[in-house]
């Protein structure tokens, strides 16, 4: 191997992204926004449950609502007023129990208990507040349920530390970056094709392996190296650094394969663009498991990035070690391999037909 | 004595059911430049890559300064130097950071750049990029590139075609430069004039194969014929020209008749081209 060549091969793929001033451009905003997006976005999450009541005074269960951090309970003294506050978003829900409650029931009618909802509350949560209303209605006329609820929190309990908007977009990002710089290696690769660039570098003492190690280390470095320092702007390497730059050096290896496959695919820049933004959206699935969970399904496993995305925000925002994202990191590291020696098998199987006209 | 720079034995090469190269056998020695004349297709580019390590023959060997090309092609790679046909440079770095990284490429630290650049025409436009280079600058470029390593062997494959007077010129001196250092050159062209005037042999290649190889002096004695042409005043008071065969028997009649009866405006004695002789062998011509 000929390290000195290796180096200046590196040295001038780095010289000519430069010099490419889409990737140039595209390198440099793309890091800032999502530095910039990243400080923009929460840094907390308020999970107080802002309740208010309309309840006849008759009723003295309302002493045993809860009013703590988790839920700040309101008292209204009439139905217009909670309205107003629903409205204004002074709270999210409102439960309005009518003031002849007891006379109704003795009545023997059906009282009715208005529930209001602001319109920010997602559909799926009228139901549950609706289930609310009627366990609370229960439970102001003295009939508990007769059963016993007993909580229990599998994993780690998220109640008044759940994940700012910020730390859960972080991994996203930091995936981002990786792809957007496969986009920019593959289409330094298929340049090389295209000046036929790489013919002239063939016949010097460079073989095809010492192109291959110096394109592999270029891409991996230099999309690592973007990686290292939005987490390092952002605090992502406060936490388990070790365990986080290992996951991001072996997903920068990834990318260095897809880029391979996708130089393979290219013809041009403009093919390098279409078929990049076509591997970069499949890779881009997985982080909407994170951004939205519960959105996938179980087959977005098999897609490499997962595993990838799965282990930075694991590690980032539950304190997860190398025990908990172990198998993640020992499926990347297959897949990683896999890309790897799919790309180069494919790109050296185009540059011999390309070399052999 | 030294062996070859260059030993072509029974090269073959196909490309599908296309017969590119045909057992072409031939030695260059070293020092030599050996002009390799042909028109387009015949397989002059092919037995370029074959003799470069860029294709494997399908048969036959190539033996390079006494190394088989095939088995140890980065040994041969490091004394040789190539030039393209077509520009094949990194257009965004500038002249010299092409040339540097080739040096670096071959390991050598101390190049005199601006040496090379002046040697090639190029003095003072070694900053800017090649991008915005002409294509004689480009090429001049090229043959640069070639020199980094000082080869033994140099590849150039139509290094002069399409440029102007001034580039095509600044590249022959270089070629005539590198053979008085040493070097031999290898030499690919449809250019009968330069061939002529810079080879030392020339190799006639025609679908694959090789159809004459020798000096270009002795292809003229032996294809060639020498003639007279005049230019003589007819009847009618237009100029018309006259062919007289030398060393033919009738010669010395032909000639004495021509001037007692003719009015001769001009005459010149003029020898067979290569490019005549080329169609001679061929029945092609070298386009």
């Amino acid at each position: 191997m000929h390290i000195t060549a290796i180096w200046a091969l590196m040295v001038k793929d780095a010289r000519l992204y430069a010099a490419n001033r889409l990737f140039a451009l595209v390198t440099v905003l793309g890091l800032v926004a999502y530095i910039v997006i990243y400080f923009l976005l929460p840094a907390t999450v308020d999970e107080t449950l802002r309740l208010g009541l309309v309840i006849p005074d008759s009723l003295s269960a309302l002493s045993e609502m809860p009013d703590n951090d988790a839920v700040q309970v309101t008292r209204f003294t009439d139905v217009e007023a909670l309205r107003k506050a629903v409205a204004s978003g002074e709270v999210e829900v409102g439960f309005a129990f009518p003031a002849d409650l007891y006379d109704q029931l003795r009545q023997g009618t059906q009282p009715t208990v208005e529930l209001l909802l602001a319109p920010e509350v997602p559909p799926d949560f009228v139901s549950v507040y609706a289930a609310a209303a009627r366990e609370l209605s229960f439970t102001l006329i003295g009939q508990e349920l007769p059963v016993v609820i007993k909580e229990e929190i599998l994993g780690v309990d998220m109640v008044g530390a759940s994940i700012a908007p910020r730390q859960r977009i972080l991994p996203l990002f930091a995936v981002l970056v990786l792809m957007v710089e496969c986009l920019g290696l593959a289409s330094l690769i298929v340049a090389e094709i295209e000046q036929k660039t790489i013919r002239a570098l063939l016949v010097t003492p460079l073989t095809v392996r010492d192109v291959f190690v110096a394109k592999t280390l270029f891409g991996s470095l230099f999309a690592f190296g973007q990686a290292i320092l939005l987490l390092a702007i952002t605090g992502g390497l406060v936490k388990a650094p070790l365990l986080n730059l290992t996951a991001l050096s072996i997903g920068s290896v990834l990318m260095t394969g897809i880029a391979f496959l996708i130089a393979t695919l290219g013809r041009d820049l403009m093919s390098v663009m279409g078929w990049g933004m076509l591997a970069l959206l499949i890779m881009a699935l997985p982080t909407f498991t994170v951004l939205i969970p519960g959105l996938a399904a179980d087959w977005v496993r098999i897609i490499p990035t997962y595993y990838l995305v799965d282990t930075l925000y694991r590690s980032l925002n539950f304190g997860a070690d190398w025990n908990d994202v172990g198998g993640n990191l020992l499926l990347l590291t297959a897949f990683a391999l896999l890309s790897l020696a799919l790309g180069m098998a494919a790109l050296q199987r185009r540059w011999k037909l390309f070399l052999n006209n | 004595m030294a062996e070859p720079a260059i030993v072509a034995e029974s090269l073959t090469y196909r490309y599908g059911n296309l017969l590119a190269v045909d057992h072409i056998s031939f030695t260059v020695e070293r020092g030599e430049i050996l002009g390799f004349l042909g028109p387009n297709g015949a397989g002059k580019s092919t037995t370029v890559k074959i003799l470069t390590g860029q294709l494997r023959p399908m048969s036959g060997r190539a033996i390079l300064l006494g190394i088989d090309v095939a088995r140890y092609p980065k040994q041969v790679h490091a004394r040789i130097g190539v030039c393209f046909e077509q520009p094949n440079l990194y257009e965004e770095l500038s002249g010299v950071d092409n040339l540097r990284l080739f040096a670096r490429l071959f390991n050598i630290r101390d190049i005199d750049i601006a040496g090379l650049l002046h040697r090639v025409g190029l003095d003072g436009r070694g900053d800017d990029l090649v991008g915005h280079y002409s294509k004689g600058m480009k090429q001049r470029l090229m043959i640069a590139r070639a020199l980094v390593n000082r080869p033994d062997i140099l590849f150039l494959d139509e290094p002069t075609e399409g440029l102007d007077p001034t580039s095509a010129e600044a590249i022959r001196r270089v070629i005539c430069e590198e053979q008085e250092r040493g070097a031999t050159v290898f030499l690919t062209t449809h250019d009968m004039y330069e061939a002529d005037r810079l080879c030392n042999r020339v190799a006639f290649i025609n679908s694959g194969r090789i159809v004459a190889l020798d000096t270009p002096h002795n292809l003229k004695q032996q294809y060639g014929k020498r003639m007279v042409r005049a230019e003589v005043v007819g009847p009618d008071g237009s100029l018309l020209t006259r062919e007289i065969i030398l060393d033919q028997p009738e010669t010395a009649h032909e000639i004495a008749n021509l001037l007692q009866h003719e009015r001769v405006v001009t005459l010149h004695s003029e020898e067979a081209t290569l490019e005549d002789i080329f169609i001679q062998l061929t029945g092609r011509a070298l386009v």
